[in-house]
This record gives structure tokens, C-alpha cells and sequence, in this order.
């Protein structure tokens, strides 16, 4: 064999290789998508408009058994403003406000608007920060796990983790169709590391031109007998004043 | 592609996109309603009181709530207190806790009528809630809803995190022993950096000029800190924590420095007293979900103390839950100390009230 054949062939050998491996790098990089680009595409199934009202009706279970109710106004502007009513007959009179980082609850019982620290967020079957912070987007840093099946459903497996004081959980396992992106399943953790709750994202809905999550199964992972589901109905969107979501308001609707 | 075929198709898709666009925000509904309703049936029973005084407290409260408002634009709201108390003799009376219009224009709300307003920051002491209805510490959440506001007209001018309120409150429809004064008062609050900041400044007619400083701020996972800072003839401050657990128990603690002036001077404390300085420590817990049964039921304790004379008072609120309208408490007060004392004055040993209530 010539010295010019040799030379040839470890240059064909080389390039093959190189090929190869740019292929197979590609290759991945084509299977790993945006995991922020999905998060915020799965954010759109709960929040609609950038400005809206919707209900939540919360049911909880106790050993499968149905035992209380509570029915909630959202009122939701931007990615950073929420205000919830109560409107429950245990719970009338009572408000949640939400401004970025910072909470109040309003109790009609109480001299004051009350601040709420991030830890009393996670209080009750489906706590404050489920219904009142739907933009995992702003409140968490996504990565890329993993594709998997979940049933008969190709999805992606995001890592959420908080990037803001804010945020309701430390962390959140999120399963999104790969398909459109759509929130399937979703497992909580405190920053203990504790797996306090799993959610089920059990039906979508189609409300004045967009595709919204109708229902949403809440499993608590400390009391497995216990578990609630929250319903969303007329949602539309609105618009709101910045007089809504002014902490010093006290004279609420 | 020749322009005849290209011009269906740039129709079609400003037609598909057109379609795609979000639908415009709805106005609010013309006009929307809120209701509630709650009757309360409270008794008391006091041991230790003087033989000749009777034993029982009996209070049969019905208490309507209505608010109406038009386009987001127009407001009003009242609610009413019926009470009926049986003690050495039964009274009868009617009370407006709040009757308010209001009318809101772009950045600004006014408001005319009976409302009440909650400036200061303090859980169970205020110094700087010039307008608001008193703080009683032994009972800082008003369990049976009898506070009634202040007759006021209120201007707020709200706009991005700044607000600005100014309000003129008349003491004329207050009651004849009533010692309020016709009160103008401004307030500027602003949320910045996670602080909740008011400044307040107001006149009493006849009386003082004053001026307050207040704030609240959430620190870490779990801890609320709150202060007040207020001149009034003399400083007054107040300084307070709550602390939640993971558990869902909370606790509360207040450190609060009043002048004796006339103004903040107890009725039970001597002008000669000097200074007071009380000390709030409470720790409670709602829906004791841990406990398989107990989700209904909510618990609480709390010590006030007044730190000069050594007495305190000692108070559990304990309360449950039936089905979605009824609920019951337990509510019992134990004050310590000498006769002479601010919390040992009280003309009884224990105070325990039961009652029921009923929620629409």
C-alpha cells in the first residue's frame, strides 16, 4: 500500500469518524427541546390572556370520601398579580392578594391586611400558592431531564427548581406532552427535599378560543387517605384595574 | 403560483389569523352583588364576679353584610349589627358597623359613609391606626364582629406601588361618651423591596397633631416582622414578629411601648403610672389536619402581658367546624394580678364564653 493511500484512507477514517460523532451530537441535541420554551408553553394551558377571571371550586377528599368545599374567584394580571376571593360560606369576606415575591391574606376577623410568609403558602390540602401562582415560568428554572411515556403519552420530564423567594415549592418534577406541551402530571418537593404533593392535570377545555386545564387532581403525599380537586370554570378575559391589586386596599369587594 | 391563486390564500390566512386573535377583555358585568350573613348566639360565664353581679352574659348577635357594585365604577356596602344581650337586664340594639358609596375614576376612589379602615400594623396593639377601630388585645380578631368604622369621607389615589389616601373623619354620629375627635389624616404607602411602608400625618380638631410610621416585611421562609413608630405628644412604638413552622403553627410575639397620655392611656392604668410597656406572645394552629378527625378544629393561646405592673391575662380560643354554615367556639380569659393592676383589675377570675354560629 502507497504512503498516499494510507494518508487517504486515515483522512476517510478521520472524517467518517468526525461525522459520526457531529451525527450522534446532533442527534441529541435535536431529542434535548427548550425546557423554558416548554415551561412557558405549558404556563398558556392556565393562563390564558394576560389579564383574566376565572372560578375554582376545590373539592377535598378525605378517604374518597367528599368532605368540604370551597369555591374561589381568581383575578389574574400580568404573570405577577393575583387577587382571590373567597367566596365559600365559611370563607366569605376573606381575600388573597399576591404581588410578585409578596402576599396578603385579608380576613374579615382581623384588624389588618396579613402578610403571609412563603412557609403558610403551603398550608391546606390545596394551598394558597396552587391556586394562586400558575406561572411556573416566572417562578422556576426548567431543565431537561428525560422523554418518557406516561400511559400512552410521549412526554418530556422537566426539573423545576425556584429561581425567586416566591415560589410556592422548591422543586417540581413536570411531565408535559411532547406533543404540545401540554401538563400532565407533576410531583412537588420542599427544599428538605420531602415530596409533599403529586397533581394530575386531568382535563383541558376549550374557553373563548383557548385551550384552558378544566381539572386538576391535587395528591397529598404525607396524608395518602387525602387528596383534592380543583375545577376551573368562566374563565375570560377582563380588564383589570391596578386598583384591584393595591395591598392597602381594605374596603374589598 | 400566479396572483390569482395568491390572493385567496393571503386572504385566507389574514382571515385564519384574524380568527386567532385573543378576544377583546370583557368589561365587568353592569352590576354584581355580594351578601353574607352571620347570626351568633355568645354566653358568658364569669367566676369570681361580686355575689350581687349576675353570672351570665347572653348575646344574640344577627349581622347582615351587602355590598353592590356598577362597572367597576360605582360601590355600596353596608353591614349592619343587631344585638341583643341579656345581663342584669336585655337591651336591644341596632349598630351600622359600615354603610359606604364610593365612586372610582381612573386612579382615584372616593368614598363617603361609615367604613373602616385598617392603618396600623399591629397584630393585638396599635398606635398608628389612627382611624381604626380599637385593638383589644385580649381579643385582636373582634370574635364577634362588633367594631363599627369611623363616618369619614375617604380620596385614594392609587397608581403603579404608590398610594395616597386623605381622609376627614366626623365625630358627630359618634356616641355621646364616645371621646373621638373630628380626625383629618393623610397617608402615603408604598411597597418597596418587600417593605410595606406608610407615613401618616393627621390633625385631631381641638386636640393633637400626629405622625406615624409604619411598616411590614416577610423575612426568609418563615418569619413577618412589623413595627410602628408614632409621635403623638409622646413617642409611642410597637415591634412584632410571627413565626410559621412547617407543622402550620404559627406563633406571634409584640413588644409595645405606649407614653401615658390621655391618648393612650388605659382606662384602668393611673395617669401616674408613667410609661407602659406590654408584651403579646400567641401560638396557634388552624385545622389540625395532622390529626385524623381534627381538620375541623382550630386552636389558639395567647399571654398579654403588661410588663410594669407584672399582670397578664391568659387566653385560649379554641373553635370547630360543622358541615359548611355552623361552627362553635370555646373562648376563655384568665387574667393575674393585683387588684390595682392593669389585667388584675378585672372584675372576675375567669371569663369563659361558648357560642354557635351560623354562616350564609
Amino acid at each position: 500500500m502507497s504512503k498516499i493511500d494510507l494518508t487517504l484512507r486515515t483522512f476517510l477514517l478521520a472524517v467518517t469518524i468526525a461525522f459520526l460523532v457531529a451525527w450522534a451530537a446532533l442527534g441529541h441535541a435535536a431529542t434535548a427541546p427548550d425546557a423554558t420554551a416548554l415551561l412557558k408553553r405549558s404556563d398558556s394551558y392556565r393562563n390564558g390572556w394576560p389579564a383574566y377571571t376565572l372560578r375554582v371550586k376545590i373539592t377535598n377528599y378525605e378517604a374518597s370520601k367528599s368532605d368540604e368545599e370551597h369555591l374561589y374567584e381568581v383575578s389574574q394580571k400580568g404573570t405577577d398579580k393575583t387577587y382571590v376571593e373567597f367566596m365559600s360560606p365559611r370563607e366569605k369576606g376573606r381575600h388573597l392578594l399576591m404581588l410578585g415575591d409578596d402576599m396578603w391574606i385579608y380576613l374579615p376577623d382581623t384588624s389588618r391586611p396579613v402578610r403571609i410568609t412563603p412557609l403558610e403558602r403551603l398550608s391546606g390540602d390545596a394551598s394558597n400558592g396552587d391556586v394562586a401562582r400558575t406561572n411556573y415560568a416566572v417562578d422556576y428554572s426548567a431543565e431537561f431531564l428525560r422523554a418518557e411515556k406516561l400511559g400512552s403519552q410521549s412526554c418530556y420530564v422537566l426539573n423545576l427548581t425556584a429561581k425567586r423567594k416566591g415560589a410556592t415549592y422548591q422543586r417540581i418534577l413536570y411531565w408535559v406532552r411532547t406533543e404540545d406541551a401540554r401538563p400532565l402530571r407533576a410531583e412537588f418537593y420542599l427544599t428538605s427535599g420531602k415530596h409533599i404533593k403529586s397533581a394530575s392535570f386531568d382535563e383541558y377545555k376549550e374557553s373563548a378560543g383557548h385551550l384552558l386545564l378544566r381539572k386538576l387532581t391535587l395528591y397529598d403525599e404525607i396524608r395518602h387517605n387525602s387528596h383534592s380537586v380543583l375545577e376551573y370554570s368562566d374563565a375570560a378575559p377582563r380588564n383589570l384595574s391596578d386598583k384591584l391589586f393595591y395591598q392597602g386596599r381594605s374596603d374589598r369587594f | 403560483m400566479n396572483r390569482q391563486c395568491l390572493i385567496p390564500m393571503i386572504l385566507l390566512l389574514v382571515a385564519s389569523a384574524s380568527a386567532q386573535d385573543p378576544p377583546p377583555p370583557a368589561e365587568e358585568s353592569s352590576a354584581s352583588t355580594r351578601y353574607s350573613l352571620a347570626v351568633i348566639d355568645d354566653a358568658t360565664f364569669y367566676s369570681g364576679v361580686p355575689a350581687h353581679a349576675p353570672q351570665i352574659l347572653n348575646q344574640l348577635l344577627l349581622e347582615p353584610n351587602f355590598a353592590i357594585r356598577y362597572k367597576d365604577r360605582l360601590t355600596f356596602s353596608t353591614s349592619l349589627i343587631g344585638l341583643s344581650a341579656t345581663y342584669d337586664h336585655t337591651a336591644s340594639t341596632l349598630r351600622v358597623k359600615e354603610t359606604y358609596a364610593g365612586l372610582s375614576a381612573g386612579d382615584f376612589d372616593i368614598s363617603a359613609g361609615r367604613k373602616m379602615v385598617r392603618w396600623g400594623t399591629g397584630y393585638a396593639f396599635s398606635a398608628a391606626g389612627v382611624l381604626d377601630p380599637p385593638r383589644i388585645p385580649t381579643n385582636p380578631s373582634d370574635r364577634l364582629n362588633t367594631n363599627q368604622g369611623r363616618d369619614m369621607i375617604k380620596a385614594d389615589w392609587v397608581h403603579g406601588p404608590h398610594a395616597l389616601t386623605l381622609a376627614w373623619s366626623t365625630a358627630a354620629l359618634a356616641p355621646a361618651h364616645s371621646t373621638l375627635r373630628d380626625t383629618t389624616a393623610f397617608r402615603y404607602n408604598v411597597l418597596v423591596r418587600g417593605f410595606d411602608t406608610s407615613l401618616i400625618a393627621g390633625n385631631d380638631r381641638g386636640g393633637d397633631t400626629f405622625g406615624a410610621l409604619t411598616f411590614t416585611r416577610v423575612v426568609g421562609q418563615a418569619w413577618e416582622v412589623h413595627g410602628e413608630a408614632v409621635w403623638r405628644e409622646q413617642a409611642a412604638a410597637l415591634i412584632g414578629a410571627k413565626c410559621t413552622l412547617h407543622s402550620g403553627v404559627t406563633f406571634i410575639g409584640e413588644f409595645y411601648t405606649p407614653p401615658s397620655t390621655a391618648y393612650f392611656r388605659d382606662l384602668s392604668i393611673s395617669p401616674l403610672a408613667g410609661r407602659q410597656h406590654y408584651a403579646l406572645f400567641n401560638a396557634g394552629k388552624s385545622r389540625l389536619r395532622e390529626l385524623p378527625g381534627w381538620k375541623e378544629w382550630d386552636v389558639s393561646g395567647s399571654i398579654v402581658a403588661n410588663l410594669d405592673d407584672r399582670s397578664f391575662v391568659a387566653v385560649t380560643d379554641i373553635s370547630r367546624w360543622f358541615g359548611t354554615h355552623f361552627s362553635s367556639y370555646v373562648h376563655i380569659e384568665i387574667p393575674h394580678g393585683s387588684n390595682t393592676s392593669d389585667f388584675g383589675s378585672a372584675r372576675y377570675d375567669t371569663a369563659t364564653s361558648a357560642g354557635v354560629r351560623f354562616h350564609l
